[in-house]
């Protein structure tokens, strides 16, 4: 399909989205597919674009892959917009509006040892900064990834693990497993106790997931040592335009679609719905 | 400058300016109420000061001039989007000084936090705002105490005293059109007292979110958003995708207005809602328009017109509530010393 | 030594009760509102003439029972004032009531109170009674303000029921669906959403004015014009008691008078003339009649409006007994 010039290029007027096209999809799940896009750009982890399917609205997305001239944008199929896209996305193409929010800044986790928890697809927003670190294992003084999953079955971006696993140590557990799983099973928390972390107070924690694990996690690494300036969280919320407009993103002064949705936990901790 | 003129001096000149602007003043629907024999008094185009009513507060804000109820944002087809045209006409719209404060907390949102929103600005660039001046208060209002009851931040003041009108002019067409006019200083009727007086707490303290004071409005809110539909400076919105039912692949992208009192507005794709409980949602907007605001803009966010007060089916009083509020601020404080 | 025409003295709304000696006064309130300054002249009656009792009717009306029937002249005396207070059509000044069969006219409190109500029941209730009072058939005839019907018109001859046809503003309505929850959980569930936007069941609407009531924005609003539900023929009674069923459906005011007046000369024309004491219930002549001649009668020179829906022919449940 040939793309005019006006709908792949950005609007002047921020509602208006531009069309992108798929140009590979990897499915993970039933209900989870990545989505490669075309987008040319600057993009950061933990940023998002609101996804647009004309006559079924938009829903937030976040960025869980930079390419060349390409984001990943890995949806679940929660509600009608991603359902419709799972029903029709075949060679096609999707509207979108963004890159929105803040993102993750690797900047400031260069040079420091990095533990990123993250809790199903909590993972999507932060697997930039596990690709980048993967690929730039110098550039930190260390990297673990623990992950948690629902089940064997509900397993994300496996074959970026096969890849990952070469660089950086990587703890992965499922809550329910099946016959055929071997691997760690239980809550993330339960591994946090005997991650070896050498310098605590310089060490970066970085936690991304359901609200209950977020908590249950980031109190357990302050009991470990981590300091509240080191922690970094991402808070989704319901997002509807993206742009300090809307008001629903919003929790007390913040606008999570402005001033977020990564957020340190020195500010993170504060924000109350 | 300001003129002393007349009413048919005046309607002449609106008849004029009528074919640039469309002009919106507080009007009176007679019958249009919740309940029967009862009018509602909101803005509505007018083509004679006669129309315009002064005599009482209206009960929906000048807001829906600039942010209507329903805006289509674009038309779209399969691969094609088509901005909305704006309106041929720009606006004049009467409002009081209040509003006028509450322009302000418009433009922050709408101009300034983030990007700037096309619909609005083009909807605000053409727009000339006469302010209504007001002799005495109203019921509910607490003006004062928001620091709300003077502005002259207008393009036009006008006063109707029976068949004269006077105007001061901030507006180069008006005074040409008034060249002819008696020339005289109009200063415009401000209150300077209201029954309703607002202490407003500066900081609440985070522990106070969950104090059982909030749950007394969780018992109360019946979660309608009247507070919040007819309040001036409630700028919230929800998209929507709408498919022409004899088109399937044509349809348009809108905004519709939204309300953080009413069920859904916190839901996400899958369920999740982060605040279920109305007491919460109480909390959320009090905060939000005496506090939060303020921390980002500077100022608060509440005009004080008191139509939240005006408009409560279950008589909930947002003033009273910031008055409850200070005294709980200040016991708890006194508790910790 | 009593001496007494008990015709004459029921015709002038005085009761023969049990009590041998003693009467009883029935005071009309049509559509059962007056000002508080009747009360004193009320309780006057009651103090002097009766047993300083009142009893308040189901029809909204006052009985002042243990009047003697040797005091009826100088009770009549003292119900002149309140008649005219009330604007009661009067025969005979001074005499009293002149007649009693068309019963008091009897009104829900409506739009002088009630959030849900749609019209001033007791407007309408005091226009009837000039219309139709004094007439000394017996009739039954009630308003009430919404489809909630808390005076109970379907238990009347004649019940008026208020409806308003809601008007929809598309642009001022942000698609909160308050109004789809109110019909659902307290109507007919006559409102769906398509495409963010609301569509009425027309078929299906009563005109309560629900979703007028919970429009947070005005996208709802009522007609101008008020609407009625005329249900006719309900009755409590010993053969067949049996609720009001529809007539007319978005009425105006001016046909169902007309109609209620036109029942008057129908009534007349079929009454049993060996019904015991001449009265015999409208709704038992139609039994005998059938609807399709009373409809002939009712409508005879009525103007309708477009909208209005005749219903017929119409079947009567309750039960039976004979």
């Amino acid at each position: 399909m040939a793309l005019t010039e006006l709908n792949t290029s950005k609007s002047e007027n921020p509602y208006i989205p531009f069309l992108s096209e798929i140009t590979d999809v990897i499915k993970h799940t039933k209900i989870e597919y990545t989505f490669r896009m075309t987008y040319h750009g600057d993009v950061k982890p933990g940023q998002f674009f609101e996804v647009s399917l004309p006559k079924f609205g938009e829903a937030p997305i976040s960025v869980s892959g930079i390419g060349d001239g390409t984001v990943d944008l890995t949806i679940r199929k929660v509600g009608k917009v991603t359902d419709e896209i799972f029903e029709n996305y075949v060679g096609d193409t999707l509207f979108l509006r963004g890159p929105y929010g803040n993102g993750f800044d690797i900047a400031n986790y260069k040079d420091k040892e990095i533990l990123l928890v993250a809790g199903g697809t909590g993972l999507s927003p932060v697997k930039g900064i596990v690709d980048y670190f993967s690929a730039h294992p110098d550039d930190c003084k260390g990297f673990t990834l623990l992950v948690g999953f629902k089940s064997p079955k509900d397993m994300l971006f496996k074959k970026d693990f096969e890849i990952w696993k070469k660089n950086i140590n990587i703890i992965m557990t499922v809550d329910y497993p099946d016959e055929h799983y071997d691997g760690n099973c239980g809550l993330v928390t339960q591994y946090i106790p005997e991650l070896m972390i050498k310098g605590l107070t310089d060490a970066v924690g970085i936690v991304v997931g359901p609200p209950i694990m977020m908590k249950c996690t980031i109190s357990d690494l302050l009991a470990k040592g981590f300091k509240e300036e080191n922690l970094w969280i991402s808070q989704e919320r319901k997002m509807c335009c993206g742009i300090g407009k809307c008001g629903h993103c919003k929790i007390d002064d913040t606008y999570i679609c402005l001033d977020g949705p990564v957020f340190n936990y020195t500010k993170g901790k504060f924000l109350k719905d | 400058m300001g003129y002393q003129t007349t009413t048919a001096k005046m309607n002449a000149i609106f008849a004029d300016l009528s074919k640039e602007y469309v002009i919106y003043a507080p009007k009176r629907y007679v019958g249009d109420g919740t309940f029967v024999h009862i009018d509602t008094i909101r803005y509505g185009e007018i083509t004679d000061l006669s129309e315009i009513e002064f005599a009482e507060k209206s009960n929906y804000s000048f807001k829906e001039v600039l942010l209507p109820i329903s805006e289509t944002l674009f038309y779209f087809t399969e691969n094609e989007m088509k901005e909305a045209d704006a309106p041929k006409k720009g606006a004049i719209v009467f409002l009081r000084s209040c509003d006028l404060h509450g322009l302000k907390r418009m433009d922050a949102i709408y101009l300034e936090n983030g990007a700037v929103d096309t619909y609005y600005k083009r909807l605000r660039d053409n727009t000339k705002f006469i302010l209504m001046g007001c002799e005495n208060s109203f019921e509910n209002c607490f003006c004062v105490s928001m620091g709300t009851q003077q502005s002259d931040d207008y393009d036009a003041y006008l006063k109707v005293a029976g068949e004269t009108v006077l105007v001061d002019s901030h507006w180069d067409v008006l005074d040409a059109a008034l060249a002819g006019a008696t020339q005289t200083p109009v200063i415009p009727d401000s209150v300077t007292a209201n029954d309703t007086v607002v202490t407003i707490p500066e900081t609440v303290p985070q522990t106070l979110f969950d104090s059982p004071f909030w749950e007394d409005y969780g018992n109360r809110c019946i979660a309608c958003g009247r507070c919040n539909f007819v309040c001036p400076t409630c700028t919230c919105f929800t998209m929507q995708d709408i498919f022409y039912t004899d088109n399937g692949k044509a349809g348009e992208r809108r905004r519709v207005w939204a309300s953080c009192h009413v069920d859904g507005y916190t839901d996400m794709a899958g369920g999740h809602a982060f605040r279920n409980d109305k007491g919460q949602r109480m909390r959320f907007k009090v905060m939000h328009k005496v506090n939060d605001y303020k921390r980002r803009f500077g100022t608060h966010m509440c005009i004080g017109c008191g139509r939240c007060d005006d408009v409560c089916p279950e008589y909930i009083s947002f003033a009273n509530c910031i008055n409850k509020l200070d005294a709980l601020v200040n016991d708890t404080a006194k508790e910790e010393n | 030594m009593l001496d007494l025409n008990t015709k004459k003295i029921k015709k002038n709304a005085y009761r023969v009760t049990k009590v041998r000696g003693e009467t009883a006064s029935r005071v009309r309130v049509p559509g059962g509102l007056l000002t508080a300054e009747l009360l004193p002249l009320i309780q006057n009656i009651a103090e002097t003439y009766g047993n300083g009792k009142i009893h308040l009717t189901t029809r909204q009306g006052f009985e002042i029972p243990g009047i003697k029937y040797t005091d009826i002249d100088a009770v009549n005396a003292l119900l002149q004032p309140i008649i005219e207070k009330l604007n009661i059509n009067q025969e005979i000044p001074g005499k009293g009531y002149t007649s009693a069969g068309t019963r008091n006219i009897s009104a829900c409190i409506g739009s002088n109170v009630c959030p849900f109500a749609t019209y001033n029941t007791t407007n309408f209730a005091k226009k009837m009674e000039q219309e139709i009072f004094p007439n000394d058939l017996h009739f039954k005839v009630s308003f009430t303000g919404c489809a909630n019907d808390c005076i109970k018109t379907r238990m009347h001859d004649f019940g008026i029921i208020g409806m308003t046809e809601p008007q929809y503003e598309k642009e001022r309505c942000m698609g909160c669906q308050a109004c789809v929850k109110a019909c659902k959980k307290k109507s007919v569930d006559a409102l769906s959403v398509e495409n963010y936007r609301i569509v009425r069941n027309t078929e299906k609407c009563v005109g309560c004015g629900e979703c007028v009531i919970n429009c947070p924005t005005r996208a709802w609003t009522r007609s101008p014009e008020t609407y009625y539900r005329l249900v006719i023929m309900g009755r409590t009674g010993k053969r067949n008691p049996r609720l009001a069923e529809d007539f007319l459906v978005w009425a105006t005011e001016d046909a169902i008078i007309k109609i209620i007046k036109n029942t008057y000369g129908f009534v007349t024309n079929y009454i049993d003339r060996e019904a015991p004491g001449g009265k015999e219930h409208i709704g038992y002549i139609i039994d005998r009649t059938g609807f399709s001649e009373f409809k002939k009668w009712a409508l005879d020179g009525v103007e309708l409006d477009s909208r209005t829906i005749v219903k017929g022919p119409i079947y009567w449940g309750g039960i039976h007994y004979d």
